[in-house]
């Protein structure tokens, strides 16, 4: 019998977690990893881990076969481009201190789509290969240009019937005509909420004005467009981050229950405000308070909230196949479901590499819509884009649950063959899976509750988690 | 029902309510296959009436007579505006018409043979040993078929007649390119020699339903009847998954392998998770099942527990997994979403509980066949 290489990380109170590269996973003890290391596995030890999915008797077995299937499973296969993000104007009617985009001035000129621009997007988007595809509407505000929404809609719904469009818009002034534009069955509204009524102002809107016009348009919304058409996402400044009651509160009064805590990002002018080499250990600190808190909430209150991001983590751990989030995946390829054109044409690969770009950074963008992609340059982030030979990944008992991420790399240090445990994204990460290990390992019907919730099973209990002696 | 024959589902007890078998009188000697249209309300018949197509030309209350290239046929006893569309196999000798394939039902199946490797303790159609190839009817049949049907190949055991049934496939998929397959076997007569042949099938098209009862080899041995069928089937599994199937692995719940059904859950995750639905299935009181019942059937009103864990960890894990012939109140709320209601309209009953149930919209009920007294000691939605 062979055993397939084991990974290890201690996880508190003596036990380690024990994981395989097809993200098989079980907990044991020192005892175990000794005879492991030594090479010394008793019988039980060797029947556990064939059971367990972890050993073969000869290649090509069925067990071999199961491995190498669950193996492939665990790897983010290349889709069709169905996916495409739009920023039709950099201009915005709102200048939030932590701008993820760098914004321009409302009244500036030269950041919107030319007549040029618009006819060679929708060229580019009437190539592409369908049946449906998602468009999505970024900014500056996209409803300052509703006039192009409206044509690359309509030009959209005849080539691709049946595809979605979602509008990320500040919700901070809305006539008829943008009214009229949301209020479509194939149209959804993603916003931002910083949490409780001071962060946001404090955040976003600056003046009690404009905080109550966008409470009263963001209780429109949820009222006019109907449930699950709105949704909305906060930005967390770590040293002033927002009382998770009242956050909390103010998203399921709107709605939404599934809540993306999200940092203040590098990129875009927040990249200007510095980054404090403490801000991750920050972070993760709050980011696992809030998993606390929501645990200890839903419990309370009989209700379900989830933290988007820590949900996606969590099935990804459980099983292969989560791939739907483009922020986490292995292999992550550049440009091929989706992809970002500028209010310039240019093509960028993720919205952050747009953001890098604008600042000067480094060029991180792929082509335009008059030149088409520029494959070379996607090649080169290719490269870099999965962790399977990652020197310091292989080591890791997280790496099939994990991806990478290039740009956050460059963004944040320039470079992207740092060692990984020194990037934000490592460090993010191994914290936000240590959580998971230790929620999933909870006893208390608190924590069982939302587990199960979260992982989109109807209960969870000891019965989830290999164990072996 | 009556005596059996080898083609049809003849098993189908739906027959008390659909009259699988037709009386006819026909001018033919040898058994054919024909398509029965009634073409009512139309002058004449449509272009696409072929030379294997009978037309109605004159009907009374008792007999309809069906008229075409193939002969004359009369049927008796049904009213003919229900036979449209239908491919039925003629016996002349016999005066029988079999319903092979009914236009108006999604369920159509073809039983491939009676004869049968393994003995399943709850065999809703317990195997015989004589054989009758039917391939060539089946094939004409299936070029007859509705557009975009979905026709299941049965028994006994399918691949007891490999190379037939693989020829059988290539010939109607090649043919009919919007028919789909969904074949039941017990798996125990692949190898690697067919990795070939079963690759130059469109396997997306075929769905191949395979019985596991245990992960405990002696249990699902016992189950089935035959020594070493364990090994073979999770060997041939593997085969199935090499070649590229697309497998719906059944469960039949009951009283020997649910105490292990959690573990049978790990295995599937572990060794068989190219799956694409696990069906854990609430046991029919049909052919062995209705004989074995006091010692198979398995509560699981009361005893949730073993088949909701088992839910819980597969799930979690990636497999689609099913509850199916589950009453919807003996499934706990949260795991009603497993449950879709697998029997159709047609064989489907309620008992008088059901009267004023709230879920009965979404409930699949009892086959109708399953005894008043359910057997549920949970039951009803409180």
């Amino acid at each position: 019998m062979t055993v397939w290489p084991l990974k290890f990380r201690e996880c508190g109170d003596g036990e380690f977690l024990l994981t395989d590269d097809t993200g098989g996973f079980f907990l044991s003890r020192q005892p175990f990893l000794e005879r492991y290391a030594a090479g010394e596995l008793s019988l039980v030890d060797q029947e556990f881990l064939r059971g367990n999915g972890h050993a073969f008797g000869r290649e090509g077995d069925p067990d071999w076969t199961a491995f190498a299937y669950r193996w492939a499973q665990r790897q983010a296969s290349q889709q069709e481009l169905s996916y495409v993000i739009l920023v039709p104007t950099l201009r915005c009617n709102l200048s939030c201190g932590y701008c993820q985009v760098s914004r321009a001035p409302e009244t500036a000129r030269g950041f919107d789509w030319t007549e040029a621009t618009l006819n060679a997007t929708l060229g580019f988007i009437e190539a592409m290969k369908g049946p449906q595809i998602k468009v999505e509407f970024q900014g500056g505000e996209p409803l300052l240009r509703i006039d192009l929404l409206e044509k690359v809609r309509s030009f959209v719904r005849t080539r691709f019937p049946g595809s979605q469009f979602v509008v990320c818009t500040n919700l901070q002034r809305l006539g008829n005509r943008e009214w009229a534009f949301l209020d479509q069955e194939d149209t959804f509204v993603s916003t931002s909420l910083d949490g409780d009524q001071d962060t946001h102002q404090r955040q976003r809107t600056h003046d009690d004005l404009a905080t109550d016009t966008f409470y009263k348009n963001l209780a429109e919304a949820v009222k006019r467009l109907g449930p699950g058409k709105v949704s909305a996402l906060p930005t967390i400044d770590v040293d002033e981050p927002p009382d998770f009651g009242e956050l909390v509160g103010n998203f399921e009064r709107y709605g939404v229950h599934s809540i993306y805590l999200r940092p203040i990002n590098h990129q875009g002018f927040a990249r200007r405000r510095g980054s404090h080499p403490s801000s991750i250990a920050k972070w993760n600190t709050l980011h696992s308070g809030f998993i606390d808190y929501l645990i200890e909430r839903n419990h309370r209150t009989g209700g379900f909230v989830e933290e988007y991001y820590f949900s996606q983590c969590l099935r990804r751990f459980l099983r292969s196949g989560a791939d739907d989030h483009v922020d986490l995946r292995n292999p992550n390829f550049f440009a091929s479901d989706y992809l970002v054109i500028d209010h310039d044409g240019q093509f960028y690969p993720t919205d952050e590499a747009r953001m890098l770009s604008r600042i000067g950074r480094v060029d991180l963008s792929i082509g335009s819509v008059a030149a088409g992609i520029d494959q070379a340059k996607v090649q080169l982030l290719n490269h870099a884009s999965f962790n399977n030979f990652d020197p310091d990944c292989i080591h890791c008992a997280y790496q099939p649950f994990c991806g990478t991420d290039v740009v956050d790399d460059l963004s944040r240090n320039g470079r992207i063959d740092l060692a990984r445990t020194d990037t934000w994204f490592c460090r993010r990460h191994m914290s936000i899976f240590d959580k998971i290990v230790e929620v999933i390992r909870r006893s208390d019907e608190a924590a069982r509750k939302s587990v199960a919730k979260w992982a989109r099973v109807p209960s969870w209990g000891d019965h989830m988690i290999p164990v072996h002696a | 029902m009556g005596s059996r024959t080898v083609v049809g589902r003849s098993h189908d007890p739906c027959a008390r309510v659909i009259p699988l078998r037709l009386k006819v009188d026909t001018d033919a000697i040898d058994p054919y296959v024909v398509r029965l249209r009634s073409f009512e309300g139309m002058p004449q018949p449509p272009d696409n009436c072929g030379f294997l197509d009978a037309a109605l030309e004159t009907a009374d209350g008792e007999t309809a007579l069906f008229a075409g290239a193939t002969g004359n046929l009369r049927v008796f006893g049904v009213d003919p505006s229900e036979l449209d569309g239908d491919i039925v196999f003629v016996v002349p000798s016999r005066k029988t018409a079999h319903r092979l394939i009914r236009a108006s039902s999604p369920h159509n199946t073809l039983l491939i043979t009676e004869r049968c490797d393994q003995l399943c303790v709850m065999c809703s159609q317990p195997p015989k040993k004589q054989h009758v190839n039917m391939f060539p009817f089946f094939e004409t049949a299936v070029l007859l078929a509705p557009e975009n049907s979905t026709i299941g190949l049965s028994g006994g055991e399918p691949t007891l007649f490999k190379s037939e049934l693989f020829e059988f496939l290539r010939e109607t998929m090649a043919r009919r390119h919007d028919i789909d397959f969904h074949i039941l076997t017990n798996a125990q007569h692949f190898g690697r020699a067919d990795l070939a042949e079963l690759r130059d099938l469109d396997l997306s098209r075929i769905l191949w339903g395979v019985p596991v009862y245990s992960s405990a080899g002696a249990i699902h041995d016992q189950i089935v009847g035959k020594q070493g069928a364990f090994e073979q089937v999770r060997k041939n599994l593997s085969v199935l998954c090499e070649a590229g199937a697309r497998i719906e692995l059944r469960t039949v719940l009951m009283k020997p392998n649910a105490p292990g059904l959690l573990d049978l859950a790990k295995f599937v995750a572990v060794t068989l998770p190219f799956t694409d639905t696990w069906a854990i299935m609430q046991l029919e009181n049909i052919g062995y099942g209705r004989q074995n019942w006091g010692s198979l059937f398995f509560d699981s009103s009361l005893g949730f527990d073993l088949v909701g864990k088992a839910l819980d960890f597969a799930v979690s894990r990636g497999i689609n997994t099913k509850l199916y012939n589950f009453p919807l109140c003996t499934v706990p709320a949260d795991y009603r979403v497993f449950a879709p209601s697998t029997i159709s309209d047609w064989k489907r009953a309620y008992v008088a509980d059901c009267a004023d149930c709230d879920l009965r919209n979404e409930c699949g009920g009892f086959f109708e066949w399953h005894p008043k007294a359910h057997g549920y000691g949970r039951f009803g939605v409180a």
